[in-house]
Order: C-alpha cells, then structure tokens, then sequence
C-alpha cells in the first residue's frame, strides 16, 4: 500500500505542469498539404468509382410512409450527379490548396464548411452510384430519422460521458446505465402504467450505477477504467439473472410496457422534409435537444460550469480557491447519470417496448467514443454520435437495396467511417487533465 | 490515509480479478452467434448450473444439455431445445433431465468435461458454435452418447471423422422458408417483400434463402415481379443488424423496408425480430398495412403479443427433434447420424395462420398446400447456398 500511495503522489504533479503552446511552429509539409490531397482523392473517388459505375436514375424521395402531403421525388441521371459531385470536389480541393498556399484566406469556420461540403458531395455520389438504376426511390426522411432514433441513446450517453469527464472522473459504465435504465423503465412503466413514472425510474436506475461508480472512484479512489467495466459486467449479469427469473415468467405484468408516441409540434412539424424528422418525434429527442442546449450553456457559462471544468483541470488549485473537489465531483457524476439512464429508458419504453438482456449492445461505449471524438464538448459529442448514427442507418438502407459489397464489411463502415472522418477532423484531442485521477487533499 | 489507501488496494485488487472474468466474458460473447447475453447471476461465474425437481430416485437415465451463449430463456433455439428435455422428462418418468448454462464460449468444454463425470445417458449441446468441443469430447468418450443441434457432418460444421456416437439434428428451414416467401408473396399488396438476419451465419440465411427462393417461384407461377428487399440468394448479400440484441436496430431496419414500400416482413435474428414487430405495429397504427412472419417458434406463442400482425411463423421443430432424441438414447435405440427435419416430418413447417386465417385467401391457402406437396416429393427444388 506505500506503493500505491507513492505512484498515485508520483502520478499527479506530472501531469499538472502546463500543456504544450499550441499550434506553435509551421506544420510539416505533410500536414499542410494534407487537407487538399485528401479532399482531391475524394474527388476522384466520385468521379472513377462512383461515376463510372452508376447506372440509369437515382431518384430521392423526400415524403415519410403513409404520410398525407407529399414532396415531388427528384429524379437525377446517377453518372452525371456522381460526375458533378467529383468535378465540385476537386474544385473545392483547388480552394483549400489555395488556402494552404496563402493565396486566399479562409477561417475556421470556412474550413469547416469545406470538408462538410466535400462529405456531402461524397454521400450524394455514394448514393448515385448505389441506388441508380433501382426501382426504388431513396428516402432521404427514412435516412435523417433513421439517423436520429439511431442516434438518440448515444447522445444521451456522451453528454453523460462529457459531464464526468470535464469533472475529472472516467465514466466507462454508460453501458451500464443504459441497460439497468432501459430495464427499469420497462418494469416501471408496465407495473404503473404510467410511461413518465417509467422515465423516471429508468432516469434513476442510471444515476443508481452512477452513484456506485461515484463512490468507489471518489472515496476509494479504485482504477476508473477497471471499476466502470466491472460495473457494466455487473449489470450484465443482473439484468439478464433478473429477466429471466422475473420477466420471463411474469412477462405480461412486468414486461410488457407500452411506448412514448411521436409528438409533432405545431408548426414546426409541418415543414416539408425536416419537419417529420426534427419535429414530430420522440419525446427523447426533445429532451435530448433541452439537455444539449442545457450542459453547453452550464458548462461554459455558469459558475457551475467553471467549478465543474475546475476540478477536472486543476483539482488542487480549485480545492485552494474553496471549491469543494469532492462534493463537485459526486454531484455531477450522479447527476450526469440521470441522463444515461434517460438514454436508457429510450431502449424500451422510447422504441421497442420490451426489455432483452443486453439490448444496449455496446452503444454505451460508442457514446465514450463520441465523446473524445467531441473534444469533450457538448455539441462536438453529439456531432460524433450523428455521425456514427448516420452512417449506421445509410449502411442499412444501402444493404435493404442490394448493394453489392460484402454484408459484414458494410457493417463495419460506422466503425471505419467514424475513425477516419474524427482522425482527419478532429486531430489531437486533450482531455480534462485530471480526468481519471483521484483527488487526495494533501 | 494509511487506511484509505488499504481500501483502495483491496478493491482495485478485487475489481482487477472480475476484470479478468469481464473481459473473457465480453470478448467471447461478442463473436459468439448467439444472442450473447450473460445470464448468470454473478459476472465472475463461468456457468450456472441447475437441474430440475425430478424425481431422482425413480430415475434411471440421465439427460444433460449445455446451452449456449444465449441462455435458456433465448426465445429460440436454446430456450426450444431445453422444452424438449422437458417433455422427453414428462414422457418418460424413467427420464431426468438437466442443463448447464454457458455463459461465453470458453465454458462449452467445462461444461461437457462436467456432464462427463455425471455419468449423463445422452449430452445435448445446442448451437453449431459448439461443434468442436462436442466433436473432441466424442472421440475422447466412444462410449457416451452425444446429441448436437444444428451441426453435422453434411454442412462441415463437424469436420473430423465420421464418429457414430454423435446425434446430429439438422432442420431444412430452405423449405417452410420457402412456404413463407411464397405466402408473403402472395399476401404482398406493394409487390414488396423484405427480410434481414441477425448476422451471416448459415442457420440464419439458409431462412432467407428458401424466402427468396419462395417469392422467386410465385413470381413465375403468377407472372408477378414481387421484389425482395434486403436478401439476394445468388450474390448472397443483404441485411444483417449485426447482433442478436439490439431491438432498436431491428426497429430501425424495418422502418427502411416499411419507407422503401415493402408490406411483409421476415426477421431472422431471434429477439431483434420484436423491434421489427413493434415497427411493424406503428406503421399500422398510422394507417399502413404491414405483416410480418416470425421465425423459429410460432410467434403468436413466443411473441403473444405482436400475434395480430403476423401472418404465420417459419418454425424448426427443435423442440422435438431433441425430445426424440432423448427418448431413443433412453430407451436404448440411440442411433447416431443426422435427423433432418423438414417438411415431411414437421420439422421445419409454417405455423398456423391464427389471426390470420380468415385474410389468407382460400386460394393461396391451397396453393401452399400444393407446393408443400411438391416440396416433400421433390418435385418443387428448394435450393440454398447454406445446405444442412
């Protein structure tokens, strides 16, 4: 035990001295040229790939099934709309090289605009080339709603992800959250009939976990990584030993909840195309879009937020200025588990109804990697999980179609994409610098 | 301090040790086939056991199962080959029966190692995932008889030599599915059909091989252009969710089909098919008019409640194939060799229609009957790239 206390006093001040400069020094050629090679290629891709393969027309639908009004399909000859979108790539590729070159000057922003423009175009040309010819038109409603009810339970899980970390606690156990939060809304909601009170419970069934990790993290200083997977191991095997000695037998008055329907609002629901899929949705994404706007503001302008992003940072100078480390740290990371729990819930009483063991299916550790994707913000975490939540439904509409390419290497382009967009986006992240280590007030 | 930080120790210590055991359990239940969920009570416990309350001293003859990954409560085919120990105990009071869960791929070989020792008359393993650990175990122990669901020599899925002590029970689902296709074809008012699997594995899409197969034969004995979405028989492509647990995804998946306009619906991929249904149900509930088809079990048993959309349900007679198998390892005329089920001995047929058996047409009706017939006498080719 001297050990342990002696790495853990070795472990702090190391890593509390101040980072790096940033951005100091000219990137090497590499680097610079790197962003304009990469949007070239794309455009090639476009144009040699997806170009000289499409066949006959694509033709995207813009209307949601047995929907009354109606938005005209667009039908485009496939080759000529893949030829486009490689032609404006490369021209965008000519900007960015410019741009490198300092011949214009683009901001941040701008940059960020190019390489959205350049994976649209990318989709668009992908589309071109694997729905032309097909007698079926592509809804592009199905693919943006898809996106978010994909999406929702990952959301919710990285901002849970990103309120602990930016206090300095590894939350591993959002898998964990979600599973005992998706069972709890399940049985709470059949047994009550109520689906708020189901929300409810699935929200503290999240924060129940949260608090074990709080505590065993915080006042026992026990290995984050380690504990969080226990505590998804453990909900595991409690949720599957609890479903099949209570929900199997008993399954009609504990197990059969019924399930949140879609709320339009007024207005807003009826725009034609973003309407049905922004607007007239679950309750989930609602809260989910509360809770964004919520945790960004809180975290960047509140005292709450300043604290918060205190003591993940700088524990120690925090704890001399009388913020109290520890109590910051349980509060949030419990809180932060209302949210996963919500996440959770969404599995049974916002979509499928009843409970399965394992249901979450590891989109708890997704919502870990959307976080450091995010940079630890809140909108660039929800941002990571859109994409994944996109490119999972765009693999299964293109596998619904016949696309020739391999069933089990389409599954893994969520993975594969979501790797290479956030390498190449998001470059080096840098994390809370106490994240992870227990604070000891010496 | 001092003694915080013994707490400490002791718990990382502690916490490392399940560790171990999570890691096994999660890496292995990740490729495991089927719906891999840890059942067990504890995360450290590498399988639980438990025997049922029979009467042990009236008993003579010992039946032992090792379920996989997914558990004894699965749904499908763990959950059916256990209810036909059960029976084949309530057939034969001279029966006892009993199973050991495993609960990640690494407990197959204990818990054979285990029923070896309790002098079992017959072992049940359930899943293809366990052929090489029953297959050893067999060549080790000539003289214990083994029974092995959904594996056999035939398929390669068991691929030494030839050992006369395993019992391997096989199910020709190309043919109900084929009966399935063929009636979703014919209920089909889009001329759109769709089905997806849990994941590529032969007991999954040799399902939707005899769908495909089925719409493909309506196609040209009414001269209709039925499309089936999500599988292709000759490129061997199509939709997979990539689990069997994910309910959402199923959900999700067939929300695609429903908005691409196909009407009838066949999952292939145990409990993700209630995310399917339960799409199914919101589309009618907004005025569609979607059904699906269940599989392995009939759905209006196994799945109660979504029982009003479903037309009928793609069974495999698990459930007897392996209480015959017990009986005839107890009454001593354990044979070894394949038993396939297939239509002919109601080992892999349609379910009844229940809710639906006032809108199947008469005509379709007859006309299933008709290509069962045809099926059995071989007169009718059911082919599939995933053959038993």
């Amino acid at each position: 035990m001297e050990r342990v206390s002696a790495a853990t006093a070795g472990r702090l001040p190391v890593l509390l001295p101040p980072g790096p400069a940033r951005g100091g020094g000219a990137a090497p050629w590499a680097g610079r040229f790197g962003a304009p090679a990469a949007y070239l290629v794309f455009g090639l891709v476009d144009i040699l790939v997806f170009g000289l393969h499409a066949k006959g027309d694509v033709t995207f639908s813009f209307t949601p099934e047995f929907a009354k009004v109606s938005v005209p399909n667009l039908s485009l000859a496939a080759a000529a709309t893949a030829y486009c979108c490689g032609a404006v790539t490369a021209a965008l590729a000519a900007v960015r090289l410019l741009d490198v070159l300092g011949v214009v000057a683009a901001g941040r922003v701008a940059r960020r605009v190019l390489i959205g423009a350049v994976l649209f175009l990318f989709v668009i040309a992908l589309l071109a080339w694997a729905s032309g010819g097909q007698p079926i038109p592509f809804n592009v409603v199905n693919l943006l709603s898809g996106t978010l009810s994909e999406s929702i339970p990952i959301m919710l899980g990285a901002l849970t992800a990103v309120i602990c970390s930016t206090s300095g606690v590894i939350n591993i156990a959002i898998e964990g959250q979600l599973l005992l939060g998706a069972f709890c809304a399940a049985i709470a909601t059949t047994v009550t009939g109520s689906l708020w009170l189901g929300l409810i419970c699935g929200a503290l069934a999240g924060s129940l976990v949260a608090a074990v990790l709080a505590a065993f993290a915080i006042a026992y200083r026990v290995d984050q990584v380690v504990l969080g997977v226990v505590l998804n191991t453990l909900v595991l095997g409690l949720t599957g030993y609890l479903y099949n000695a209570i929900m199997v037998p008993y399954g009609d008055t504990l197990n059969n909840p019924a399930t949140f329907n879609p709320v339009k609002i007024p207005l807003l629901g009826d725009i034609p195309i973003i309407g049905p899929v922004f607007f007239d949705a679950s309750v989930f994404l609602y809260l989910t879009y509360a809770l964004l706007l919520v945790i960004h503001f809180g975290l960047a302008r509140t005292r709450w937020g300043l604290r918060t992003r205190a003591v993940g940072e700088h524990p120690v100078a925090a704890d001399t200025v009388g913020i109290r480390v520890l109590a910051t740290r349980y509060r949030n990371v419990i809180l932060a588990g209302l949210i996963a729990g919500i996440g959770g819930a969404y599995f049974t009483v916002g979509s499928v109804g009843s409970f399965g063991p394992d249901m979450s299916s590891g989109e708890g550790y997704i919502a870990l990697a959307a976080m450091i994707f995010g940079r630890y913000t809140p909108f660039g975490a929800i941002g990571a999980a859109l994409l994944f939540g996109f490119t999972t439904q765009l693999q299964s509409i293109l596998s619904s179609i016949n696309v020739p390419i391999q069933s089990n290497l389409l599954l893994l382009t969520p993975y594969v994409v979501t790797i290479i967009v956030v390498a190449g986006l998001v470059g080096k992240v840098r994390g809370p610098r106490a994240e992870g280590i227990p604070f000891v007030k010496s | 301090m001092r003694h915080t930080s013994l707490v400490a120790t002791v718990a990382a210590a502690g916490a490392a040790t399940l560790l171990i055991a999570a890691c096994g359990s999660s890496t292995s239940s990740a490729s495991s086939s089927a719906p891999a969920a840890s059942t067990s009570t504890s995360a450290s416990a590498g399988s639980a056991a438990s025997s049922t309350a029979a009467g042990s001293s009236a008993s003579s003859f010992l039946g032992c199962m090792v379920t996989d990954t997914g558990g004894i409560n699965d749904k499908s085919f763990n959950q059916s080959a256990w209810q036909g120990m059960q029976e084949a105990q309530s057939a034969d009071p001279g029966i006892s029966v009993k199973y050991l869960q495993s609960t990640t791929q690494s407990d197959y070989v204990p818990n054979i190692n285990t029923f070896l020792g309790e002098k079992c008359g017959i072992i049940v393993t359930v899943g293809f995932l366990m052929a090489s650990a029953t297959e050893s175990a067999a060549k080790a122990n000539p003289k214990q008889d083994f029974a092995i669901v959904d594996c056999s020599y035939a398929s390669q899925c068991l691929t030494g030599a030839k050992l006369s002590n395993i019992d391997q029970l096989v199910f020709n689902t190309v043919q109900d599915g084929f009966l399935g296709g063929y009636l979703a074809a014919g209920m089909s008012k889009t001329g759109k059909v769709a089905t997806f699997g849990g994941e590529d594995f032969g007991t999954v899409t040799i399902y939707m091989d005899g769908y495909w197969d089925g719409v493909q034969y309506y196609n040209a004995q009414h001269h209709a252009h039925v499309q089936v979405l999500g599988w292709n028989e000759q490129t061997q492509k199509g939709e997979f969710t990539g689990d069997f647990t994910n309910q959402t995804k199923g959900q999700t998946v067939t929300q695609t089909f429903i908005s691409e306009g196909a009407d009838v619906i066949f999952p292939v991929a145990g409990n993700v098919g209630l995310g399917a249904a339960k799409a199914v149900q919101t589309a009618d509930a907004a005025g569609g008019k979607v059904s699906m088809l269940w599989v392995d079990t009939d759905g209006c048993v196994s799945a109660a409640q979504y029982c009003k959309y479903m037309i009928s349900s793609v069974t495999k007679g698990i459930q007897s194939a392996v209480k015959n198998a017990v009986l005839s390892a107890a009454t001593g005329k354990f044979a070894g060799g394949t038993y396939v089920g297939t239509l002919a001995n109601g080992g892999a047929v349609l379910s009844p229609f229940h809710d639906f058996s006032g809108t199947v047409p008469a005509a379709l009706q007859a006309e299933l009957q008709t290509i069962a017939a045809g099926i059995e006498k071989g007169t009718i080719a059911t082919p599939t790239k995933s053959p038993v």
